[in-house]
């Protein structure tokens, strides 16, 4: 038996962090979420997909939303950048309510949704161009945007010679080219190689850093919940209803050096233990398959 | 040993499973599919043991009391032929016999009619050897002459070889001929009947597959052909066919594209048109020829209106899917960046759909081609199905052909050349970065690329 290291609770929380934290509780509330539920009536009757739930969100506010498959964390973030209807309850953007897609809240997809017939420049030049806009301020502004995600050398190309990483900074730079108030990214980085996406992860970071936006990052990856996050919003499923709202004790500026920190750790444990509950006798029950060789024991 | 001996590439071998073969090999069996078509047809027309049921007849011949009448390049079967140059033979032999009993010809006109038409029977094998031309199949000098000509065997003929037995006739012919008048002179004729020409003839096959060399032939004749007033030449008719198939599909494309887009991209339209539609599509197009020749009297209009009929309820419904088929995913990315209804059509599912548009239309021109031959019987009937109609009636297979063909080299090149557009229209698309270049696009870039024209050599550019 290996020996179980004590880790401090992830309520536990640095002076630093609870003075950040007071910090943003102070800041106005950029999206109030009430009662917000969703069902959907099949032939067999009314299937609840996400119960009515309350949270806020603060401006600037890195929120991620995790949950097990199934729990409708991405229903959720649809309903909340207007792409799927609610079934009850409403949410207050900046106190007002909104309804519908609309150029107010940018969203950032797991799958790569750049126009392909567009080059990298005109897909960031789309939203502002739909929203009324024209002239060489539109594509300077473009440019900027483009130069902020690190992609200066790709301007003229088309989306079929980039790699996944290039379109995902693209699909960025495009919605923060709106200007949204509250950015919501779907599993931005889920296709994306390990490597790539830890890059992605700490670009995210400095991009958010310097731009004025709220994100709500939905993602099943715990490590990039906690390294990404101010708050984790945890989901359960069946039906999807809030499990825990909880704060991350790490200090920021986050860094790679902290994914084995106490903190670090004590939080991903907290989330282990909500989304994965431990479960032995399930494990003991699966039926052992003989192969003809047993010599080679790998446990 | 063998010295730096470069390892050899590996590839895969002709058939492996699922797997692209080398651009060599794609372009050795490309040209192998049109020539091996054209090689059977070789095969069963110029090789005499495969197939050939029929004899083609190079020298035909009247038989006394029979109104069925056959002229050279008649088939007939290979059973048959036999049976008529007995019959033949046995009206020489009636000759022959009359001749022996001492029966002398009264000169009469009805038999002088019989000997001119005798003298004019040597014709047909005349021209296929290039003695005469066409124009001068009744001139009697001239065949009178070559009646001499094969008797004393000074005109042997290389196409068409006189047999043993005709050359004997012609010598007996010319035997009395000769003693009556050396030249031709039409009071002095033979009083005695003369003996007929025995039929000749070659294998051939059906009428219905003439050979590859008279399809040729025939074809560049009849292209060839101008115009003298009263019928059209076959560039005309070209055009005039080209025009119904591009005026009706063009009008189905012009009407039928926004249809398909609207109803593709909002479920209100889908469901109001569609199931109409899907309805009619199974109505044949034909079927409705006389209600349009009705509706839009003669000449063009109806038969631009069954290309329309035959393609746009088609259009409609592929129009409609492949709008259906853009990814979603777009229109989503597209309105949380603010795209409205009418700002989604026209900046995301016009351009999204525009490359696989273009491949529907060219399966669509395709569809717009199959109807041009019914359109063009209907009413009044015009262009190349005119002229098809018209050979094919007469047996002129060898006419037929060629206009077959012609349609199907039209249709087949305007696919290729749209096909090869497409890399240029849309080079944002996967295949465009692929680098492949279709025979056409590659003649384009020929043409676009400047550096060709740059002299290698001298080019200090």
């Amino acid at each position: 038996m290996s020996e179980v290291i004590e880790l401090p609770s992830y309520k536990e929380q640095s002076d630093e962090v609870r003075a950040r934290f007071t910090e943003i509780y102070k800041r106005p509330i950029k999206l109030e979420v009430k009662g917000v539920s969703k069902s959907f009536t099949t032939a067999k009757g009314t299937v609840d997909v996400l119960s009515p739930i309350n949270f806020n969100v603060h401006r600037r506010e890195f929120i991620s939303v995790i949950g097990p498959s199934g729990c409708g964390k991405s229903t959720l973030i649809r309903m909340l950048a207007g792409l799927e209807t609610t079934s009850g309850g409403t949410f207050l953007l900046d106190g007002e309510e909104a309804s519908g897609p609309g150029a107010d809240r940018g969203m950032v997809f797991q799958g790569y949704t750049l126009f392909p017939w567009l080059t990298v420049k005109k897909n960031v030049m789309f939203g502002l161009e739909v929203n009324g806009r024209s002239g060489s301020a539109v594509e300077q502004e473009a440019l900027q945007w483009i130069d902020l995600v690190g992609l200066s050398h790709a301007v003229e190309k088309y989306p079929s010679q980039l790699s996944g990483g290039m379109k995902q900074r693209v699909a960025i730079a495009r919605s923060l080219a709106n200007q949204p108030q509250i950015l919501f990214m779907d599993e931005p980085f889920g296709a994306l190689d390990p490597h790539t996406r830890c890059q992605m992860q700490a670009h995210l970071l400095q991009i958010w850093k310097n731009v004025d936006v709220t994100i709500m990052f939905v993602t099943h990856d715990l490590d990039e919940a906690i390294y990404l996050s101010d708050r984790i919003l945890v989901l359960k499923a069946n039906p999807g209803e809030i499990h825990e709202f909880l704060e991350v004790p790490v200090p920021r500026p986050r860094s790679d050096d902290q994914l084995l920190s106490p903190e670090f750790l004590a939080t991903k444990q907290r989330l282990e233990e909500l989304i994965h509950p431990k479960n032995h006798a399930e494990e003991h029950q699966l039926p052992m398959v003989r192969m003809t060789s047993t010599s080679d024991e790998v446990e | 040993m063998t010295k730096n001996k470069k390892p050899k590439a590996q590839r895969h071998p002709w058939f492996a499973v699922r797997k692209d073969l080398d651009a060599k090999r794609r372009l050795l069996l490309s040209v192998f599919s049109f020539i091996m078509p054209l090689a059977i047809w070789c095969l069963v027309s110029y090789t005499p043991f495969i197939w050939h049921p029929d004899i083609k007849l190079q020298i035909s011949a009247d038989r006394s009391d029979v109104t069925t009448v056959f002229t050279a390049g008649d088939h007939l079967s290979k059973t048959y032929f036999p049976t008529f140059v007995e019959a033949i033979q046995k009206d020489n032999n009636l000759v022959l016999a009359a001749r022996e009993a001492g029966e002398l010809g009264n000169g009469g006109s009805r038999a002088r009619r019989a000997n001119v038409k005798i003298i004019r029977q040597i014709s047909s094998p005349a021209i296929a050897n290039g003695w005469l031309t066409k124009e001068e199949a009744e001139e009697d000098e001239a065949l009178y002459m070559i009646w001499k000509g094969v008797a004393e065997g000074s005109l042997e003929g290389k196409k068409v070889k006189f047999s043993e037995e005709n050359v004997a006739i012609a010598q007996r012919n010319w035997a009395l001929m000769s003693a009556k008048s050396p030249t031709y002179d039409s009071k002095l004729m033979p009083d005695q009947p003369l003996q007929k020409l025995v039929p000749q003839g070659r294998l051939a096959n059906p009428v219905y597959l003439p050979a590859p060399h008279e399809v040729v032939v025939k074809g560049l004749e009849d292209f060839t052909f101008t115009s003298d007033g009263d019928k059209p030449s076959m560039f005309e008719r070209y055009k005039h066919s080209l025009k119904i198939v591009f005026m009706g599909f063009l009008m189905a494309a012009l009407v039928g594209v926004p249809l398909g887009v609207l109803c593709g991209t909002f479920d209100f339209f889908s469901k109001l048109f569609e199931p109409f539609i899907d309805f009619f599509r199974y109505m044949p197009a034909p079927a409705f020829s006389t209600l349009l020749v009705a509706i839009f009297a003669a000449h063009d209009a109806p038969k631009i209106a069954l290309v329309f009929v035959g393609t746009f309820f088609q259009l409609v419904l592929v129009v409609s899917n492949t709008t259906r088929q853009l990814e979603t995913s777009l229109l989503e990315a597209a309105q949380t960046l603010g795209a409205k209804n009418m700002t989604l059509i026209r900046r995301v599912i016009i351009p999204g759909i525009t490359p696989n548009l273009f491949n529907d239309l060219r399966i669509l021109l395709g569809w717009a081609w199959t109807w041009l031959v019914i359109a063009e019987l209907i009413g009044v009937k015009s262009g190349l199905t005119e002229f098809l109609e018209t050979q094919g009636r007469w047996r002129n297979f060898d006419s037929v052909f060629p206009i077959i063909i012609l349609i199907g080299v039209t249709g087949f090149t305007t696919d290729q050349f749209l096909a090869s557009l497409r890399k240029y229209l849309f080079p944002w698309t996967p295949e465009a970065s692929e680098k492949k270049h279709g025979i056409f696009g590659r003649f384009a870039f020929w043409l676009l690329d400047r550096k060709v024209y740059e002299s290698p050599v001298n080019g200090k550019v």
